[in-house]
């Protein structure tokens, strides 16, 4: 074996030459093309990816055209519908001038989901709210991945245009966190459309738990809003208004709950899901001070503007998971989490008020299968 | 063939056959012959066989310089996408008088804290307090 490979290697043998020859003629080959060769295997791996992106893209629509078929009984096919919702996007303001940019970032927000809304509405006539609310959800995870499929075909077409390396570098180089980010939204396809809860839905069923069915009213667009007694405290929960799709306007509910207390309260503790770090586990509890809230930053600062006005410290309770949870159907784990974050807020509660106090909690994020 | 082209644009991504297990297959033959054929032309040379090399050789660089071609034009074949992931979401129901609990698979219009069904042990309606996925066994991370 070994006397018939050395005998490969000789130089002199005719398959030694032959092997030699081949190895020159690679070399030369890579000493002038390796970055031709680099981006081409790029291409390649960008390639196979978009076709996965471009066949859950489609299978988006097709859930959503058949979502809307079945709950909102429309008269003519919704399809062209949807197709130019797919397309639909929103400008964000000017921030050249950063004076009032939150002011009209909001105004923009509110513009679009009004839209959104008649939109659904005019597409789907026979939905009960719940369900319009879960269908312009399942239409946004579409139109998201409806942006992903086109940013990445954009790159792969400019790249192979050009056959600019630092062009195709561009998306391969971010391309695994783009997929991880696809294939959530692929899930959320299911959990909109059959209105299961969602990663991002642990805020929302902590208050709920806390709320254990206490008498509700509305105290902002789409939030709920109730009080418990809590050894001593009066504990004003809100959350957004389930069970369909939706993630309200927490920062009105806490500024108008602030507002009619007069700004006697004590503490306000926000409970929302928050990105883990690899190593992490699923479900871990963190405490900490601010506004837990993600999003935008609209309903962050008005949080932050209305607490800071009235002089009530910020306390933050964060049920962690990882990006592929965040609005794929809720794992075990973080069903799990909630008791634990429930017991956690009591905690906090407990340590930093005292009886007579009033405490507002907030439970942040989308409240898709939750009732209050 | 299957084209990667957008409705009204159609464009193919890439051009060229797809790549699977039969192009591969051939390509391992084309090489195979390749080699040989460069084997003869420099033994054909050796044998001051100059214009019988000369074609030998050229049919072997050929048959590498098609292999590389191949390889870098031929469109990547994804294995088929089996479109979004489904998983198995359950219903964990609850009877708050007498606290007999129930598991059963989710329906579309379940949401926690629905009153749903009337308890099978005691006058008391269940009410719905857990909606999670179903852990999947094959899944090792969380």
């Amino acid at each position: 074996m070994f006397q018939l490979l050395g005998q490969l290697l000789q130089q002199d043998s005719e398959i030694g030459m032959i092997l030699q020859s081949l190895f020159s003629f690679a070399f030369i080959i890579y000493l002038f093309y390796a970055q031709r060769i680099q981006a081409m295997t790029m291409l390649r791996q960008i390639e196979t990816s978009l076709r996965k992106v471009k066949s859950l893209r489609d299978d988006g629509r097709k859930i959503a055209i058949e979502a809307i078929k079945k709950f909102g009984k429309p008269e003519k096919d919704p399809t062209p519908q949807v197709e130019r919702f797919m397309d639909h996007f929103m400008i964000p303001p000017i921030s050249m001038d950063p004076s009032g940019v939150v002011q009209k970032l909001g105004k923009i927000i509110n513009v679009r989901e009004f839209t959104f809304e008649r939109e659904v509405a005019q597409m789907a006539p026979e939905a009960t709210p719940s369900q319009r609310n879960n269908l312009e959800n399942l239409l946004e995870a579409g139109l998201a991945l409806n942006i992903f499929y086109k940013v990445i075909r954009h790159y792969y077409l400019m790249g192979k245009k050009t056959m600019n390396i630092y062009v195709i570098m561009q998306i391969h180089m971010i391309l695994p966190q783009l997929i991880q980010q696809i294939e959530a939204y692929s899930a959320a396809l299911q959990a909109f459309r059959d209105g299961i809860p969602i990663g991002d839905t642990v805020g929302p069923i902590v208050a709920a738990k806390l709320l254990d069915g206490a008498e509700v009213y509305e105290a902002a667009k789409e939030m709920a809003a109730g009080e418990i007694e809590y050894e001593g405290r009066r504990v004003i929960i809100t959350k957004a208004w389930g069970p369909g799709g939706s993630v309200g306007k927490p920062g009105d509910a806490i500024r108008n709950i602030l507002d009619k207390e007069k700004g006697k309260v004590k503490m306000l503790i926000t409970v929302d899901a928050a990105g883990k770090l690899e190593g992490e586990g699923v479900g871990e509890i963190a405490e900490g001070v601010g506004a837990a809230i993600g999003g935008p930053g609209v309903e962050k600062y008005k949080i932050e503007l209305a607490a800071t006005e009235y002089d009530v410290p910020m306390f933050a309770v964060a049920i962690k998971q990882g990006m592929e949870h965040v609005v794929a159907p809720l794992v075990e784990e973080l069903m799990d989490a909630t008791d634990k974050a429930v017991s956690s807020v009591k905690g906090m509660i407990l340590e930093y008020s005292v009886e007579g106090d009033t405490v507002i909690v907030a439970g942040i994020g989308n409240t898709v299968g939750v009732a209050q | 063939m299957r084209l990667m082209a957008d409705e009204g644009n159609a464009r193919p991504l890439a051009s060229g056959a797809s790549q699977n297990w039969v192009s591969l297959a051939l390509m391992v033959v084309v090489g195979a012959i390749a080699l040989v054929s460069l084997y003869m032309g420099f033994q054909e040379y050796g044998n001051n066989e100059i214009e019988t090399a000369f074609m030998y050789i050229l049919i072997g660089v050929s048959g590498f310089a098609a292999i590389g071609f191949n390889f870098f034009r031929a469109k990547p074949v994804a294995k088929q996408a089996k479109g979004p992931k489904v998983v198995e979401v359950v219903t964990t129901l609850e009877c708050p008088q007498c606290n007999l609990k129930r598991v059963r698979a989710h329906q579309v219009g379940d949401y926690i804290f629905k009153k749903d069904e009337p308890c099978t042990r005691c006058d008391g309606n269940m009410v719905i307090t857990r909606i999670n996925a179903r852990k999947d066994p094959k899944d090792k991370k969380n």
